[in-house]
C-alpha cells in the first residue's frame, strides 16, 4: 500500500519524469515532492500550480455540464486533469479525489522527447486512487 | 505514554524555542496558549489546537471512517501511541489518505499555534502524541509554512477579525454562481458561528475555511459581527451546533454524541495540560 513518498517514486519511473509533488490547491503548499523542482524552487512551483489548480476546480465554465458535477457524493472534483504543455517538458496535474478534507493533487513534470503523455495521464490517474484508497 | 518530566516556564516565542528543540533533537510536548507542538527528534510529528479539527473528526464527521472504527483503534493502541498505525492495519485507511489527513490536520493546528507566535508556556520532554509517528516534519518547514499562510489570508482580504470574530452575512447581497466549497462555507455563516465552528460543521480544515471566508468577504457577502450593543437587546448566541461530536483524544467513548463545544472543552485540557 504506497503512501505519499511512494507514489511519487513510482511516478518518477514514468519514462521522462523530472519531478512529481503532491500539492495542497488552497494553501499551495506541497505536501511531498520527489525529482527536480521545476524553475528550481519547489515551493514557488508548489504555489503557482496550486492557484492555477484552484482557478480550473473553482471554474463553472470547465466543470462537466451534466446535473451530476461533482459526483453523486459531492467529493469529485469537477475537473480531473490539467494538462500544461511548452517546448521542452509536459506538466500534468491530477486532482485526487478523497472522502475526508484534502484538495490535494498530484503534479507530474515530464520531459517532452521522452515522456508518453497518454500514458502518463493513465497511470498518474491509477496512482491517485491507490494513494487514497490502498 | 511517557511520564512528563516538569521545565520551567518560558516567556520565549514559541517559534524560537521551537528552533532550539530542533537544533537539538529533541522529543516532547511544547505548549502554547493556542495548542500543543509534539516534536520527535527535533521533527514535528503532530499539532493540535483548540481551533482546529483534529484527524480524528476530519475523518469521522466527513464518513470517511465509522465512528467504530475510529473508537477501536483508539481502545486498541492509544495507549501504545500508535493509533494511526493502527488504523492502517485494520484496514480502516490507506497509508496515503492517513498521511494526507495527518498532514492537512497537522498544518492546520500549526497556523493557529505559530502563525501569531505566543509564549511558549511549557515543554514536557519525552511527551508522545497518541497518533503516533505518521510524517515528520521539519521544524523549519512548519514554521514558514504558517507564516506563508498568514499572508496568503491577509492577501486575499486583509481584516484578521473574520478569523475569530462571529459571522454574519451582508444583507441582501448576491452570491450567485460560487464555487462549491464557498457556497457551502457561506451556507453555515448564520450569525452566530465563528470560523473555527463552520469548520468543524463542515468536518474542514479551519484555515481551509478561512480562505473561503475571506474570500467572501472580499466579495461583500460575509462580515464580521460586531459585538450586541446592548444587553438585553438581543438573545445570548447559542451554543455551537450540535453537530460537534466525539472528543478525539483517547478519552473514554463520549456517552452523549452532541457535547456543547469541543473547542471549550479541548481548550480546557490544553491549559491544564500546560499547568
Amino acid at each position: 500500500m504506497p503512501g505519499i513518498d511512494e507514489s511519487l517514486l513510482q511516478a518518477m519511473r514514468l519514462p521522462g519524469a523530472r519531478g512529481a509533488a503532491v500539492v495542497d490547491w488552497i494553501s499551495g503548499l506541497a505536501l511531498g515532492a520527489v525529482g527536480d523542482a521545476p524553475g528550481g524552487d519547489l515551493e514557488a512551483a508548489a504555489a503557482e500550480t496550486a492557484e492555477l489548480a484552484r482557478l480550473a476546480t473553482e471554474s463553472g465554465v470547465l466543470a462537466p455540464a451534466g446535473d451530476d458535477a461533482g459526483g453523486a457524493s459531492g467529493k469529485e472534483p469537477p475537473v480531473q486533469d490539467l494538462i500544461i504543455t511548452n517546448s521542452d517538458s509536459y506538466h500534468l496535474l491530477r486532482f485526487v479525489t478523497t472522502t475526508f478534507d484534502s484538495t490535494v493533487f498530484l503534479h507530474l513534470w515530464l520531459d517532452r522527447g521522452e515522456g508518453n503523455l497518454a500514458l502518463a495521464r493513465i497511470r498518474l490517474a491509477e496512482m491517485a486512487d491507490r494513494l487514497v484508497l490502498g | 505514554m511517557i511520564t512528563p518530566t516538569r521545565t520551567a516556564r518560558t516567556d520565549e516565542p514559541a517559534s524560537a524555542l521551537l528552533g532550539t528543540l530542533a537544533a537539538q533533537g529533541a522529543s516532547g510536548a511544547l505548549s502554547t496558549e493556542a495548542g500543543i507542538v509534539y516534536l520527535a527528534a527535533g521533527h514535528v510529528v503532530h499539532v493540535e489546537s483548540a481551533l482546529t479539527p483534529d484527524i480524528g473528526d476530519l475523518l469521522t464527521h466527513s464518513g470517511a471512517l465509522a465512528p467504530d472504527g475510529w473508537w477501536e483503534a483508539i481502545d486498541q493502541a492509544g495507549r501504545r501511541c500508535r493509533v494511526g498505525r493502527q488504523l492502517v492495519d485494520s484496514g480502516h485507511l490507506a497509508v496515503g489518505a492517513l498521511e494526507l489527513c495527518h498532514l492537512g490536520a497537522l498544518f492546520d493546528a500549526a497556523y493557529f499555534v505559530l502563525a501569531h507566535d505566543g509564549p511558549a508556556l511549557r515543554f514536557r520532554p519525552g511527551a508522545a502524541h497518541w497518533l503516533g509517528a505518521v510524517r515528520a516534519v521539519p521544524v523549519d518547514t512548519v514554521l514558514r509554512e504558517s507564516r506563508r499562510r498568514r499572508e496568503l489570508l491577509h492577501r486575499i482580504w486583509p481584516e484578521p477579525a473574520i478569523d475569530l470574530a462571529p459571522l454574519a452575512r451582508v444583507p441582501d447581497a448576491d452570491p450567485a454562481d460560487l464555487p462549491h466549497r464557498r457556497s457551502r462555507t457561506l451556507a453555515q455563516v448564520d450569525g452566530v458561528r465563528t470560523a473555527a465552528q463552520i469548520a468543524t460543521v463542515l468536518a474542514c480544515r479551519t484555515f481551509h475555511t478561512l480562505v473561503e471566508l475571506r474570500r467572501l468577504a472580499a466579495a461583500g457577502l460575509v462580515v464580521p459581527k460586531v459585538p450586541a450593543p446592548a444587553p438585553g437587546s438581543a438573545p445570548a448566541p447559542a451554543p455551537a451546533p450540535a453537530h460537534v461530536s466525539a472528543e478525539p483524544g483517547p478519552a473514554p467513548r463520549p456517552t452523549a454524541p452532541d457535547e456543547p463545544d469541543t473547542a471549550l472543552l479541548r481548550r480546557l485540557l490544553h491549559a491544564l495540560e500546560a499547568l
